[in-house]
């Protein structure tokens, strides 16, 4: 009998790189992940380590699994967070690490009005958690509904609600000039 | 979802997430270089090569009329479609080995690390899952200077 799923290449087909070399992948692929990393857990620096941990164990020995890799590496990273913040939690309270977590832009900076960028942070980071969590994988991932809802552990419908209020939440808080261009 | 909706969505989307840092970049590197493998790995080599030959002969495949058709065949074309959904490991042991001399005469510093990889494949029609856990070892040899 096989098993074996559906063989697809390293990433998405649409906008997979040709060059099979991790730092091609993880330039393309690296702020993506991290991005979704910040969404769970308390520090930059704790974000990086566990990009970095499960990066590490996909391009090892999880690349050839077939399967779409990006919800892989997602699954890995947000059970290697979560396993961190319990760690954390029989720790000592580390606020100052949250601050600088906090403090460090969540994207690029933009050439021209950078403003709204800075706003769009802002408002990111007064979202809900379980809200801004749907956002990064749907909109800076690129993950489905299905996709989501088998990350979260949550069904999709409850992702795509999730969505939309987080979307709609943001619009009213961001200024009419940055919804309409 | 209306127009202006749409429009903020791709007004978001044309944001980029911030590059990890350099550290992180440094690190990878660090980790995923090709490892230096110590004078044991090549003594190991003929005593692989003799297992497999062994294995080989042991399990020659049957003459070609003898053979069966295969039973998995039609078990083949109704197989689920599983994909790999999760994949962890959990370390449950490290031990120090010390110190050993390369090839070139440098020394470093050996670890092996025992695991458990589990991987959990899903089939998204039917939710149907398999789990599969292996041990497995992994050995590190890191040269060392002792300036």
């Amino acid at each position: 009998m096989t098993l074996r799923g559906k063989t697809t290449p390293l990433a998405r087909m649409d906008d997979a790189p040709n060059d099979d070399s991790w730092k091609n992948w993880f330039q393309r692929y690296g702020p993506r992940l991290l991005l979704c990393a910040r969404q769970w857990t308390r520090s930059l620096a704790d974000a990086e380590d566990v990009v970095q941990d499960a990066f590490i164990r996909f391009w090892r020995r999880q690349r050839g699994l077939g399967g779409e890799p990006l919800p892989l590496l997602l699954t890995s990273i947000r059970r290697a967070a979560f396993d961190r913040a319990r760690r954390e939690q029989r720790r000592a309270a580390r606020e100052q690490e949250t601050e600088a977590g906090e403090s460090a832009p969540l994207f690029e900076p933009l050439a021209v009005g950078d403003e709204r960028r800075m706003a769009v942070e802002a408002a990111l980071r007064r979202l809900p958690a379980e809200q801004r969590e749907v956002l990064a994988l749907k909109i800076w991932s690129n993950l489905t509904f299905e996709e989501i809802g088998g990350q979260l552990e949550i069904s999709p419908n409850t992702a795509a609600s999730r969505y939309r209020y987080a979307l709609a939440a943001l619009r009213k808080e961001l200024t009419p000039d940055f919804c309409h261009g | 979802m209306d127009d202006d909706l749409q429009k903020f969505e791709a007004e978001l989307k044309a944001l980029r997430p911030a590059v990890p840092s350099r550290e992180l970049m440094g690190a990878l590197e660090r980790r995923l270089a090709p490892r230096r493998m110590g004078g044991l790995f090549w003594l190991g080599l003929p005593a692989a090569a003799a297992a497999c030959l062994l294995l080989v002969l042991h399990f020659r495949p049957e003459p070609a009329a003898n053979r069966q058709p295969p039973a998995t065949a039609s078990m083949t074309e109704t197989a689920p479609a599983l994909k790999p959904v999760a994949a962890d490991d959990v370390l449950v042991d490290t031990q120090d080995e010390g110190f050993v001399t390369l090839a070139d005469g440098t020394q470093a510093r050996r670890t092996r690390q025992s695991f458990v990889d589990t991987i959990t494949w899903e089939d998204p029609a039917t939710h149907a899952s398999l789990r599969w856990s292996v041990p497995r070892e992994e050995v590190n040899v890191l040269p060392v200077n002792f300036q």
